[in-house]
């Protein structure tokens, strides 16, 4: 069924991928957990963004390169293909776990509980 | 107004120091500059939007949080080896990654070569594990302070143990150039709780300035007040932490009366926990009585200098000081206190005597670890030769020699630690059984293992492999790597011929030459020691020395020794036995005046022993002439001594003095009872003080006779078989518990371990030394083997060629053992010198024996070529038996 040979992404894993992708060839370690910090509002510790990006280009999900920047280089990241098809798969897995959730009854649930 | 030329360093300078040092810390090197940068800018905007303080919060709050991921990223990089293509090009990687990768590396080349790791491991264990104890035992002795105040301004004076009562109470508050001083004597006492047995308790009877003396404050309580040693003052004590746990333990014990020696006295403080004065056997300080008559003469003085003095020159305070006792009293030669008058500083006469076996051993130790060291550093060498051509590959693909040293030290490192896992845990296990060894005496009870033991593990482990890795970066750093290739791919045979290797096996010989001859100057000394005759049977007698209370009288204490021997003489497999208030090789005892009937005898005195009957024929001392004491011996009291006639068997040392030439059985002796003694016997000499001692004249008196004064005795078991007189001991020990409740049980031993004693710390020295010895050797074969066998491996195409082109095999087995008999040769005229220089430090244990001594040396020198011959003859054989055409196929 799936087509990934890698394990699910994480949370913060799926998050920079999908930052790196939103960030259009601009995605260098701050500008990822910038744009992490824009659309979620969380705080990311910056050493935690870095380590993950590294893991994830070791595991060949994203690829790095140096480009010239202002007067300094820096390692600019693009997601591999097989950074998408994990990404994909993610996704895929996530929808058929909500598959046949009650959202409205859920929205109700949590109301109450709030 | 000028530029700066540099602009990425000023983005960061606006970034608050301390975080921004952590976080260069922490991130990889090749991009720490970039990824601060970009937090500079971060930093910049949000200083900006929300002010620098803010910011400064936001900086230390990412720093902190990153720590962990950032951490976990470095040391994951290193582990995997994992460098991303766009870092491909970046000058160096971070220190710490290749730091990691190293030790991995090096780990692996470990686990590859297992007789190498264990080799070296258990090598260098032996040698960190042995130090750490020795000095974790040696530590409380000569480096730790003592546990009282004024130990530097306190001395002890002359002829410790021979003072007076008499001489304190006159120079009491007059001691020129003192603040104070204190006597003080051993007072054992017994005390009795209730139904439980009498118990011992080792302690020190002192005047009342003892612990200000020392400058030692109770953990609770107060210690001795002025006026407590008056006559008629309540006798109080001062006991130890150890005997206030015993005894409850509870701070009521203050003012609580407790007996000892059948008289009731007051607890008034307990010390605090680690307190030992003289020694950490003694539990109990009590005052007693100072007599201004008093002529005991059991009393040490302590004294504590005066504000400004030094206890080091006291001479011109010690010389009034002579003078003032000169003219109050008389001194016979022996005992004369006014002659050789010197203050010993406090630590020196209560650890002095201890600290040339603790060097001594130490140095053997140190010794050890060294040719463990040199074994090593051999065994690396062998390696790094080993791997000439993997280095030179390396080197040749761009390895610098930087980052081989650095791999090099890594594998040296990890060594070193697994050694000192190993070492501190030999240390922990073999720490009690060394502390026995040593000739500590009551500090060898005291002494514990703690974690510091395994810090200075660690500590002598590093420094250890970092003197080890020197040998092979000093031939790395030598080598020409890319000859070494050339070489590598003809196949040729290498020119150097590791010098290095051998160097280090010469300097392991002489190191473990070094501590065998000291072993061997040792067992001389002790083997002499042994052979003096000391005049009593050793190998069958059981010692039991007991100890009753102060109150009971002495008619009645000799009437309780007697049901004691009776008894013990009924246990099974005793023969006889007797008892004595002092038996021989344990220190002189009293002496009392002499006189001869018709003869013109000054100012004389003799050793005297009372002793009971059987005592002769237990101890085994021999009978010369007439008889020992018998049934027709008749006792009496003190009340009816008119006209009465003691009987009194002497020495033979005493007869020969006082009767040269003449009968002495008859003649009737004086002094000491105020009764005449008639001579009934002389019997042989025995070592009376010590086992060195020249003989000396003693008379022996029948308990009973004369009073048996003191509160001690002495029982001799004498039984049949000679492994049997320590099988007793417990019995016996039992038997006198259910005869006589009101003594206690000092202790027991053999009269073989009495001996052993006497013989003293050079016995313990030279068993220590010997076991150290055989290990160097052992060590010293290993070293041999690996360098002998390394040689014989480089030149083996060299020897195949010419085996087969027709040099008998005989030649090369004859060559390769020469080349082992080389070293070791050298090795012993090395360490020959330095045995001379080192001798010196046991010539305090040597008896009859001189530092220098060609029988030891032969000894040594022999050991050391037997074995090094037979360890360089392994290789040899190996080398010789193997078929010259195999060897020409490998390559």
């Amino acid at each position: 069924m799936t087509d990934s040979p890698y394990a699910p992404l994480g949370v913060l894993e799926e998050q920079i991928v999908v930052a790196v992708l939103r960030t259009h060839g601009d995605a260098y370690g701050m500008e990822v957990r910038r744009e992490i910090e824009r659309v979620t509002g969380r705080d990311l510790a910056i050493g935690a963004v870095y380590a993950t990006l590294d893991r994830l280009e070791s595991k060949g999900l994203l690829a790095s390169d140096r480009v010239m920047g202002h007067g300094s280089s820096r390692r600019l990241f693009e997601v591999t293909p097989a950074g998408a098809r994990a990404l994909a798969s993610t996704r895929a897995m996530r929808e058929r776990l909500w598959q046949g959730i009650d959202l409205v009854g859920l929205t109700a649930l949590a109301r109450g509980r709030a | 107004m000028h530029s700066d030329p540099t602009p990425a360093p000023r983005v960061h300078r606006s970034l608050p120091r301390l975080p921004a040092a952590l976080l260069r810390a922490l991130l990889p090197r090749a991009e720490a500059d970039e990824v601060l940068a970009d937090i500079a800018v971060e930093f910049d905007q949000h200083a900006a939007a929300h002010g620098r303080e803010s910011a400064k919060r936001w900086l230390w709050h990412q720093a902190l949080h990153s720590t962990p991921a950032l951490l976990g990223w470095t040391s994951w990089r290193g582990w995997t080896g994992f460098q991303p293509r766009a870092n491909a090009y970046r000058p160096g990687g971070p220190m710490f990654t290749t730091w990691i990768a190293d030790a991995r590396y090096a780990a692996r080349r470990l686990r590859a070569r297992p007789g190498f790791t264990l080799l070296s491991v258990l090598t260098l264990s032996l040698g960190i594990g042995g130090t750490a104890a020795v000095y974790g035992i040696a530590r409380p002795l000569i480096i730790d302070p003592l546990p009282f105040a004024n130990a530097n301004e306190v001395g002890a004076f002359w002829m410790s143990g021979w003072w007076t009562e008499e001489e304190f109470v006159h120079l009491r508050g007059s001691f020129p150039g003192f603040r104070a001083v204190a006597a003080h004597r051993p007072a054992d006492v017994t005390l009795r709780q209730g139904d439980s047995p009498t118990r011992l308790i080792p302690g020190i009877a002192s005047s009342a300035e003892l612990f200000d003396v020392l400058g030692a404050r109770p953990l609770i309580g107060r210690t001795f007040e002025q006026g407590e040693d008056a006559q008629g003052a309540e006798p109080v004590v001062v006991v130890s932490y150890g005997l206030w746990q015993e005894l409850g333990g509870s701070s009521s014990i203050l003012g609580q009366r407790i007996t000892l020696d059948g008289v009731p006295r007051t607890v008034v403080g307990v010390m605090p926990r680690g307190f030992w004065y003289p020694n950490p056997s003694v539990r109990i300080w009590l005052t007693r009585a100072l007599n201004p008559q008093g002529r005991n003469g059991s009393y040490t003085f302590l004294g504590r200098v005066a504000p400004g003095a030094d206890v080091r020159a006291m001479e011109s305070h010690v010389a009034r000081l002579t003078t003032m006792l000169g003219e109050r009293f008389q001194y016979s030669e022996r005992g004369d206190k006014t002659k050789n008058a010197l203050i010993t500083p406090i630590r020196d006469q209560l650890l002095g005597s201890m600290r040339p076996a603790i060097v001594a051993t130490l140095t053997a130790m140190g010794l050890i670890l060294l040719i463990a060291c040199a074994n090593v550093a051999a065994l690396m060498l062998g390696q790094v030769e080993g791997r000439s051509t993997e280095l030179a590959v390396r080197s040749a693909l761009g390895a610098n020699r930087r980052r081989l040293t650095q791999q090099l030290v890594v594998e040296a490192i990890l060594l070193g630690l697994l050694a000192a896992t190993v070492g501190a845990a030999m240390a922990a296990g073999g720490f009690r059984l060394l502390a026995g060894a040593l000739p500590i005496g009551a500090w060898s009870e005291s002494a514990a293992f703690d974690w510091t033991m395994f810090a200075v593990a660690l500590a002598i482990a590093i420094a250890a492999v970092l003197l080890v890795v020197l040998v092979p970066l000093s031939s790395l750093w030598r080598t020409d790597l890319r000859g070494t290739m050339n070489l590598a791919r003809t196949g040729g045979i290498q020119g150097r011929g590791g010098r290095l290797e051998r160097g280090l096996v010469v300097a392991e010989v002489a190191l473990a030459m070094l501590i065998a001859s000291g072993a061997a100057l040792l067992v001389r000394s002790v083997a002499n020691l042994y052979a003096i005759e000391s005049g009593v049977e050793t190998e069958t007698i059981a010692v039991v020395d007991v100890l009753g209370s102060r109150d009971i009288p002495a008619d009645a204490r000799l009437r309780t020794i007697d049901e004691m021997s009776s008894a013990l003489g009924a246990l099974p497999g005793v023969q006889s036995v007797g008892a004595a208030m002092k038996i021989p090789l344990r220190g002189g005892g009293d002496s009392f005046g002499l006189t001869v009937e018709g003869k013109d005898v000054r100012g004389q005195t003799s050793y005297f022993r009372i002793v009971t009957p059987a005592y002769f024929q237990t101890m085994g001392i021999k009978v010369r002439e007439g008889r020992t004491f018998d049934g027709s011996d008749r006792i009496f009291t003190p009340a009816d001594t008119v006209g009465m006639e003691m009987s009194v068997v002497v020495n033979e040392a005493l007869a020969a003095k006082y009767f040269p030439g003449e009968n002495a059985i008859g003649r009737r002796l004086g002094g000491g009872f105020g009764i005449p003694q008639r001579i009934v016997g002389v019997v042989a000499n025995v070592a009376e003080a010590a086992l060195t001692d020249e003989p000396e004249p003693v008379r022996y008196f029948l308990a009973g006779q004369a009073s048996w004064f003191g509160p001690n005795g002495t029982l001799v078991i004498r039984t049949a078989r000679a492994g049997d007189a320590a099988a007793l001991l417990e019995s016996a020990r039992r038997t006198i518990q259910r005869v006589a409740p009101q003594f206690a049980v000092q202790g027991t031993t053999t009269m073989a371990r009495v001996l052993d004693t006497a013989v003293g710390p050079a016995r313990q020295i030279m068993t220590l030394l010997s076991l150290l010895s055989v290990l160097a050797l052992v060590l010293g074969a290993v070293g041999i083997y690996g360098v002998v066998s390394h040689f014989a491996t480089r030149r083996k195409r060299d020897w195949a060629i010419k085996v087969a082109l027709g040099l008998p095999a005989s030649r090369v087995v004859r060559h390769i053992v020469g080349q082992g008999a080389l070293l070791v040769a050298g090795g012993i005229v090395l360490g020959a010198i330095g045995t001379a220089a080192l001798a010196r430090l046991l010539a305090s244990f040597l008896f009859r024996v001189g530092t220098i001594d060609s029988i030891a040396f032969t000894a040594a020198s022999l050991a050391l070529l037997a074995i090094g011959l037979a360890a360089a003859f392994i290789p040899a054989r190996r080398a010789g038996t193997v078929n010259p055409a195999d060897i020409l196929r490998e390559q």
